[in-house]
């Protein structure tokens, strides 16, 4: 990993025109990504992940609105701004810049196509018609994703199994060697030593080709895992962002502490779960001030009639909130439970 | 399995291993997609060839003895005389007992002997329906073609602007055109452009082509031919393309919703081989089976169609021998529908498999 910057969001916002009027499913979002890092988006469902990843490659549903911010991405020291590229610049960004891997797509892979067809058909479609080398290069991302390269290439994907199909789309993924690949939510449908296998697999391949990975996940436990550093989002914007160290050991934002103590495995040895009461703000009409202080413990006055901005508290680690001294004051039994069981 | 590799196998140990391999052989061939579907279809004919045995001939009141009775009527002769003749038309003995007239009359079909017809004496039944057919096969299968594929399109295309004032107003038109039996359409086209507004003269059109031709492949020949099939052409494409559109819609929407479409525009391909070989070939999948079964309905719905027009083919030859009461006639060429509805019904079953990788592979392990 370097510091080179290879996707810059600045003040991103996205409004879903519903019947009901309009969502606004992602508001303000800036953060960077480096080359060969891997960022974690974390926060419930509904908080707005989907929508700011699908945004990065243009594919939100045709009622979504990108009304404000900028995508810049670097390449070969040349920047652009995604949100301007025309139609042919945007096929030609998409999956040889950036590969994505849609939530919940268990049918990635065409149905009448034999894999090493729709291999192709990717690699044509960025002007790479050499089939010798697309061979080359599939059988030995095949073995990288630890499949059997000769029978994947001939099969149809109703031939292999779900874990065998996902590992397939990773290999797809890297294919044209991007700068970028986005998960979303990659191992939700596989049962859990397949999510383990997977787990392993991406992370070799990142140590292998360097790529930079947004990987969005409610399991925080793979969050941990896989992430160098770690977004939380909560009602469409971005309330805490650090190292991934910084944010599940030094939270400093409390709906960043409620999701660590709502979780089994994180929480060591604390006497019981606790889970953030209340429900999800509604995004039409989202709550005044900070859009967390319905639900906060630590909420006052002003957190209901100001938004708190984002500052940077400790070095590279920023929160979006006016009583952060509390969160730390808060945060104290879950750090200690932890040095003393260990 | 214990029976075979018992050393002291005794008569009929081998008996059951031969039962046993027979059973496995069996199930080897059965569980061929290709081969069960065509056993399947075997059983069918057989089936229908064998209930219109029994329907024909020993059912009370059955066409032979109807036929009979009216013989004996029209041309005041002896019962015997009379059911002399409807044997030889029909092809029986009727000294054999009903076990051996069963057989010679699978054996006839076999021979694609299905008697003479009634009301062209001495005309085989078979060499009639060989000299009708091909009008049919032609105009209703153009029909059927232009209609698919017309369909086809402007389904797909309302499924790509779904919700837009072009998708409103293709629905409205395809729900109403799909409503409407072809029959009705013909005779719209009938009074409207040949009688009120006397685009066409009715009489000219009649017949298959004009009898002053010589058949033969002069370009003068060919065109009179299209001429003379236009208006039953019309008239099916009118009365079916309403509902390919609805169909090829409907089915290109649910794929147009599937996870590898929103890939493969992830993918960055383009449009064009989006549109073919991601949402194109899915979505003609289950058209193309409803293609093929339609084929085994042309004969049955022509029959309205070209009486209408007077168009000779098979439809009409059916509608004449029903109205003329030639049961050899009708019995051969219900026979022979029964047949081509197995027969497109099986080619949708194998096309299907060969269409589809998901099918083709289960049936072959
Ligand atoms: N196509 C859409 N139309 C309207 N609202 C949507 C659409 N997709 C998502 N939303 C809304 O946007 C918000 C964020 O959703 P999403 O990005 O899917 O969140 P996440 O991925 O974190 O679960 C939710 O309130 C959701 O209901
Ligand atoms: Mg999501």
């Amino acid at each position: 990993m370097n510091d080179e910057i290879v996707l810059k969001v600045e003040d991103l916002s996205v409004i879903y025109n519903s019947s009901r009027g309009p969502v606004r499913a992602t508001s303000n979002v800036s953060f960077e990504l480096r080359k060969g890092e891997a960022l974690a988006l974390i926060g419930e469902s509904g908080s707005g992940k989907t929508t700011l990843s699908l945004a990065l490659i243009r594919m939100l549903a045709k009622s979504a609105e990108i009304n404000a911010g900028k995508v810049l991405y670097t390449r070969d020291g040349k920047t652009r701004n995604i949100l301007d590229m025309n139609d042919g610049e945007m096929r030609a960004f998409r999956w040889n810049d950036c590969a994505m891997v849609f939530q919940g797509a268990q049918n990635a892979f065409n149905p009448v196509l034999r894999i090493r067809d729709q291999f192709l058909d990717t690699a044509r479609a960025h002007g790479r018609n050499d089939k010798e080398w697309l061979r080359q290069r599939t059988l030995e991302l095949f073995k990288l994703v630890r499949l059997d390269p000769q029978r994947v290439f001939d099969s149809y994907p109703h031939e292999l199994s779900g874990g065998m199909r996902q590992r397939t789309l990773l290999a797809l993924g890297v294919l044209l060697d991007p700068q970028i690949v986005i998960l979303d939510e990659p191992t939700t449908a596989l049962d859990i030593l397949t999510q383990r296998a997977i787990i392993d697999v991406l992370n070799e391949m990142q140590t292998r080709l360097n790529f930079s990975i947004i990987f969005i996940s409610h399991d925080l436990a793979l969050a941990a895992e896989m992430a160098d550093r770690v977004a939380t989002m909560y009602a469409g914007e971005i309330v805490e962002i650090g190292g991934v160290n910084q944010i599940f050991y030094e939270p400093l934002h409390p709906y960043t502490l409620g999701l660590l103590r709502s979780v089994p495995k994180l929480s060591h040895g604390q006497d019981e779960l606790v889970s953030i009461t209340g429900n999800p703000p509604n995004l039409i009409d989202p709550p005044s001030g900070c859009k967390f202080h319905p639900r906060c413990q630590f909420a006052s006055e002003k957190c209901s009639r100001e938004a708190p901005p984002l500052t940077e508290y400790d070095a590279g680690h920023q929160s979006a909130c006016w009583h952060v001294d509390k969160v730390i004051e808060a945060r104290k039994d879950l750090y200690k439970k932890k040095v003393t069981e260990s | 399995m214990a029976t075979r590799s018992s050393p002291v196998s005794s008569a009929s140990s081998i008996e059951i291993s031969l039962l046993d391999r027979i059973l496995d052989r069996w199930q080897k061939i059965n569980s061929n997609y290709v081969v069960r579907t065509i056993i399947q279809a075997l059983i069918t004919v057989w089936a229908v060839i064998t209930f219109t045995f029994f329907l024909i001939r020993l059912m009370p009141g059955n066409p032979i003895q109807v036929y009979v009775a009216q013989l004996m009527n029209a041309e005041s002769i002896t019962y015997e005389e009379a059911y002399g003749r409807a044997a030889a038309q029909f092809r029986f003995d009727f000294n054999a007992s009903p076990v051996e007239q069963y057989f010679d009359y699978l054996g006839n079909l076999l021979r694609l002997d299905l008697g003479d017809s009634i009301i062209s004496v001495g005309t085989p039944v078979i060499s009639q329906i060989m000299r009708f057919l091909p009008w049919t096969l032609f105009s209703a299968g153009l029909g059927l073609l232009v209609s698919f594929v017309t369909g086809f399109v402007l389904g797909m295309l309302m499924a790509y602007y779904r919700n837009s004032p072009l998708d409103h107003i293709l629905s409205f038109i395809s729900s109403l055109m799909s409503a409407v039996p072809n029959y009705i359409w013909g005779l719209m086209i009938m009074v409207v452009f040949g009688v009120q507004l006397q685009w066409f003269s009715v009489g000219d059109l009649r017949g298959t082509y004009d009898p002053r031709l010589t058949p033969a492949f002069t370009p003068e020949f060919i065109f009179d031919i299209f001429k003379h099939a236009l208006l039953p052409v019309i008239t099916y494409v009118l009365g079916t393309v309403g509902s390919w559109m609805l169909s090829t819609k409907s089915s290109t929407v649910s794929v147009l919703g599937e996870d590898y479409v929103n890939v493969a525009e992830a993918r960055g391909l383009s449009e064009r081989r989006i549109l073919t070989a991601y949402v194109g070939r899915n979505a003609a999948l289950p058209l193309f089976t409803l293609l093929a079964i339609s084929i085994g309905f042309v004969i049955g719905g022509s029959v309205l169609i070209e009486s209408l027009f007077v168009y000779n083919g098979l439809g009409n030859f059916l509608f004449q021998s029903i109205t003329g009461r030639d049961y050899t006639s009708m019995q051969g060429v219900f026979l022979f529908i029964t047949f081509s509805v197995v027969l497109s019904n099986l080619l949708a079953d194998l096309l299907y498999a060969r269409l589809d990788p998901r099918i083709r592979v289960s049936g072959e392990k």
